[in-house]
């Protein structure tokens, strides 16, 4: 690996030709996964993967190169030549390499990476037997758990030297329902960033009947209806509506070059005055936390929009010289080939007053959305599109029949304005974020709300 | 690392792995270079250049297969390998075999399709083309804002797989592809489209056809709303119909067929289609930018009718499904990068054209729905049932012309009721990289499908 000399001389060699910002980022990424199909052990896999990044900024000229060929003098050229394609400067930078800080977000008690591979399998089979012999129209059961570590260190030209060592693990639990031709699937996918403790205390098997059940409901369930109704919106993954409709439009990535539906909306209200929203990234042991993000800086606690008002951008580096703000601490990558950017990380809207229980039985008729699936949406036009797993019609106040095949879609401006009912059961649920810094780890998180009106793609 | 260090190590790794118990070994050894330049505001936004490589070691102990992979090419990632791999064996209980492959005829697979004219691709040659093509789409029209996005990339690099049964398959291949999204505004209202090109020859991107292609799909969308919902009959454009059909091609892999997780299984032989489908897999097309001709087990490609005429005649195979389905690989075992196991993947699929173009499509529905763009599909779809609901955007029909522009709907159907519901196929074929290939296919008509509007 690289002395702190090594690195200096990688640093200065950008800033010697035309960069006014370098920045190194080395990683080491350690991990091993198992994977379970009705019972059997169908893979079992390790990785190391180690890489270094280079990035270098003349302004908001940005040039990024990156290897795993650590030898020093291929990446003194490699940083020289890429210095070259820049614009000048013409900026002249004290650089002086101060000492490492190290953070951990997390203290494991139990490393999940030197836990044997048969516990894993046991833990996993004991509830994957239990799903299979649950009821005859379960017909597939897989499970995986996957453990990594990943030590990553950035130094750049500010001054910052710093590394971080995040140990995540990421469980998998599905199963799927026949009945003739259709197949639906139950599924729990929960992360944390914490140690192989938080496994041995997770309810599986509990687990294990909720998605048996939830596969069986809908493998039964008639097509959902299509229209405008009012939707609400289950505790937890329901906030993924909130991470796509509005957290893209809000990281500077879209923001600073002026493609979000959100630019110049500092102070302005957004959405409905019952919403409060935050990107907090410190929250202990939750799988998207960090506390120094990908380019050396603090990790915050991020009010978003304070009873519907924008209060703030997610600000990185490259942002903050566009837009002229100062960084948020939110600058990601998924690893060392993808230079960093804005992004999410815990995202959630705040818990409000009311009782979930309260806001169903106020609603004649709409859509209960128990279960989503992902979603995606166009930042400039703010046109998103989810989809529902587990969903329900709302008739006279009270959850009806399932329906399945739902998928919510719309303007991200419009249904924020559209939130009219936000409960006290506020939850955060794992995912994974794709973006131009690749996929990165993200809790997403709402209490049960009620959007007044969505339209619900359905078959009827 | 040189391509005969990399041999090198490969064969230490093989050698030793005997030492550490394993029956059969195999190693894959991938590098990447790649390149891309974005423009934004006429000026090089971002620069990006890397070097790449690593390999991946899988051993077979006792009927079972495991894997390991690595970066690092220190002495020591020999051990590392051989120890994870051998470790990963002892906990699998899998019932289908997995095994390492051979051809006595075929031991040494080379095939270098990199072109000459990769040398051209530089920075300075990039920033030209994205320079004058993001001006281009600039100048298209007043309402064009802004080009958000313009990146042009490039990448070659070196595939070896080795084993210890003798194969030593080489090959090598580059590319190049221009991503673009424009960005009009119009009285308040804001759109979005996007296009891209792929090549090997920096030199024969087409500007104007690019810029053209655009800049109708960009502010073809002024105007639009939404409509009724109801039963429309469609036309599913040819790249709509790609992304939708590249969605769901799983259901045309054994291992899913085989693990219940296709309603494919035990179909093959049966119709499954329209008649007016045919689609098959040519792995060395002559129009398609890569030409594959053995997979990452050293299996031989094959062109192959998947469906014909509506009949489904072969699934894809990889080693291991054929084993348990006592049948020859199709040739489709696949590595999709170093680090990832041997899986059912594709090479080039050819949706077959009959004769009408887009016009003549139109005259077919007469009255419906023209779909342009399916949104969401990584969410949207029950892979396994094939059910789908996905926000749309397109153009109504009337009369059997494009009469506007329509927007905030779902199109929701079921993946295998619509291969029966074709009605006609179209001339219209464009390409777009899926898997280790592309896939080539028209736009194409579909009876009675469910759409959702508010209007």
């Amino acid at each position: 690996m690289l002395s702190d000399n090594d690195i200096k001389r990688i640093i200065e060699a950008g800033l010697d030709k035309k960069a006014d910002y370098v920045e190194v980022y080395i990683e080491e990424h350690n991990a091993r996964s198992v994977s379970l199909l009705n019972s059997k052990v169908i893979r079992s896999g390790s990785v190391f993967d180690s890489g270094i990044g280079i990035r270098l900024m003349s302004g908001v000229n940005t040039v990024y190169v990156y290897s795993n060929d650590f030898s020093i003098e291929s990446l003194i050229r490699l940083a020289s030549d890429a210095a070259d394609s820049l614009k000048d400067s013409n900026s002249s930078v004290d650089f002086k390499l101060s000492n490492s800080v190290r953070t951990e977000p997390f203290i494991v008690v139990k490393d999940p990476l030197l836990v044997a591979k048969s516990t894993q399998v046991d833990f996993l089979r004991e509830a994957s037997d239990y799903a299979l012999g649950y009821n005859p129209l379960i017909t597939q059961v897989s499970s995986s758990l996957v453990s990594e570590d990943r030590l990553s260190r950035i130094i750049n030209s500010k001054g910052i030297n710093k590394e971080e060592m995040q140990s995540r693990v990421r469980l998998t639990f599905s199963t799927i329902a026949t009945q003739g031709n259709e197949k639906q699937t139950g599924r729990v996918s929960p992360g944390w960033q914490q140690g192989y403790e938080v496994i041995e205390n997770y309810p599986l098997k509990e687990k294990a009947k909720s998605c048996c059940d939830q596969a069986i409901r809908m493998v039964s369930a008639g097509y959902a209806p299509s229209g405008m109704m009012p939707v609400i919106l289950c505790n937890g993954f329901g906030g993924v509506i909130f991470h796509e409709a509005c957290g893209h439009a809000l990281e500077a990535t879209s923001v600073g070059i002026g493609n979000s539906c959100f630019k110049d909306k500092i102070g302005h209200q957004i959405a409905s005055s019952c919403v409060s929203a935050r990107d907090n990234a410190r929250i202990k042991g939750e799988w998207g936390s960090y506390y120094t993000d990908d380019e050396g800086n603090d990790s915050s606690d991020l009010l978003l929009i304070e009873n519907g008002i924008c209060r703030n951008y997610l600000v990185d580096e490259l942002g903050s010289r566009r837009m002229g703000m100062p960084v948020t601490g939110c600058s990601r990558r998924q690893d060392y080939s993808y230079a960093p950017t804005s992004r999410m990380s815990n995202t959630y809207i705040e818990a409000g007053n009311e009782k979930p229980g309260d806001i169903i039985s106020d609603t004649e008729y709409g859509l209960y959305c128990a279960d989503m699936g992902g979603g995606s949406v166009d930042t400039s036009t703010g046109e998103f599109n989810f989809a529902v797993n587990e969903a329900y019609i709302i008739r006279d106040g009270k959850i009806c029949e399932p329906v399945r095949g739902a998928t919510l879609i719309g303007k991200g401006q419009e249904v924020l304005m559209n939130i009219d009912r936000v409960a006290d059961d506020l939850e955060l649920a794992a995912g994974v974020c794709g973006s131009l810094s690749g996929g990165v780890p993200v809790t997403v998180g709402q209490p049960t709300i009620r959007v007044s009106k969505i339209l619900v793609g359905g078959r009827k | 690392m040189d391509i005969s260090a990399a041999k090198q190590f490969m064969k230490r790794l093989i050698d030793k792995s005997t030492s550490y118990g394993f029956e059969e070994a195999e190693c894959c050894f991938m590098q990447d270079y790649s390149m891309s330049v974005d423009i934004l505001n006429q000026e090089v936004s971002s620069y990006e250049n890397s070097n790449e490589q690593g390999i991946s070691f899988r051993g077979k102990v006792k009927g079972q297969m495991g894997y390991a992979s690595t970066t690092s090419f220190e002495d020591r990632a020999i051990d590392f390998l051989l120890k994870e791999a051998y470790e990963n064996c002892l906990v699998l209980d899998d019932e289908d075999e997995e095994f390492v492959y051979c051809d006595d005829n075929d031991k040494e697979l080379f095939h270098d399709q990199t072109t000459p004219s990769f040398s051209k691709n530089t920075c300075a040659s990039f920033s030209v083309v994205g320079l004058s093509l993001e001006k281009a789409l600039k100048d298209i029209d007043p309402r064009v804002t802004a080009v958000d996005y313009l990146s042009i990339s490039c990448g070659t690099g070196p595939v070896i797989v080795m084993n210890s049964k003798g194969l030593s398959s080489y090959k090598d291949s580059d590319y190049i592809s221009i991503f673009a999204e424009a960005r009009a505004t119009s009285e308040g209202v804001v759109k979005t489209a996007g296009n891209y090109w792929f090549g090997n020859d920096v030199d024969l991107f087409d500007e104007k056809k690019f810029v053209d292609v655009l800049g109708k799909k960009l502010l073809g969308k002024f105007g639009a709303s939404s409509i009724k919902s109801g039963t429309y009959d469609i036309i599913l454009g040819n790249e709509a119909f790609i992304s939708l059909l590249s969605t769901f091609f799983g259901s045309f892999s054994s291992f899913n067929m085989q693990k219940g997780l296709s309603l494919l299984a035990d179909k093959e032989g049966t119709v499954i289609a329209s008649e007016a489908l045919t689609l098959s897999e040519e792995p060395m097309l002559d129009k398609a930018l890569l030409k594959i001709p053995f997979d990452s087990e050293g299996v031989r490609t094959k062109s192959k009718n998947i469906i014909n005429k509506g009949k489904f005649e072969t699934a894809l195979y990889n080693t291991k499904t054929a084993r348990k389905a006592n049948r020859q690989s199709t040739g489709n075992g696949f590595r999709s990068s170093y680090a990832s196991s041997v899986g059912i993947l594709t090479t080039n699929i050819v949706i077959k054209p009959d004769s009408l173009d887009l016009e003549g499509l139109c005259k077919e529905v007469n009255n419906g729905i023209y779909i342009t763009d399916l949104n969401g599909l990584h969410a949207g779809v029950n892979a396994i049932s094939g059910d789908f609901s996905l926000q749309s955007e397109g153009y109504l029909i009337k009369d059997g012309l494009l009469v506007r522009p329509i927007e905030q709907i779902t199109v929701a159907d079921n993946f295998f009721e619509i291969l029966k519901k074709i009605r006609v196929v179209g001339n219209d074929v464009i390409n777009y990289p899926v898997d280790m290939g592309e896939f080539f296919s028209p736009s194409i008509v579909i009876d009675s499908v469910s759409v959702s509007g508010d209007e």
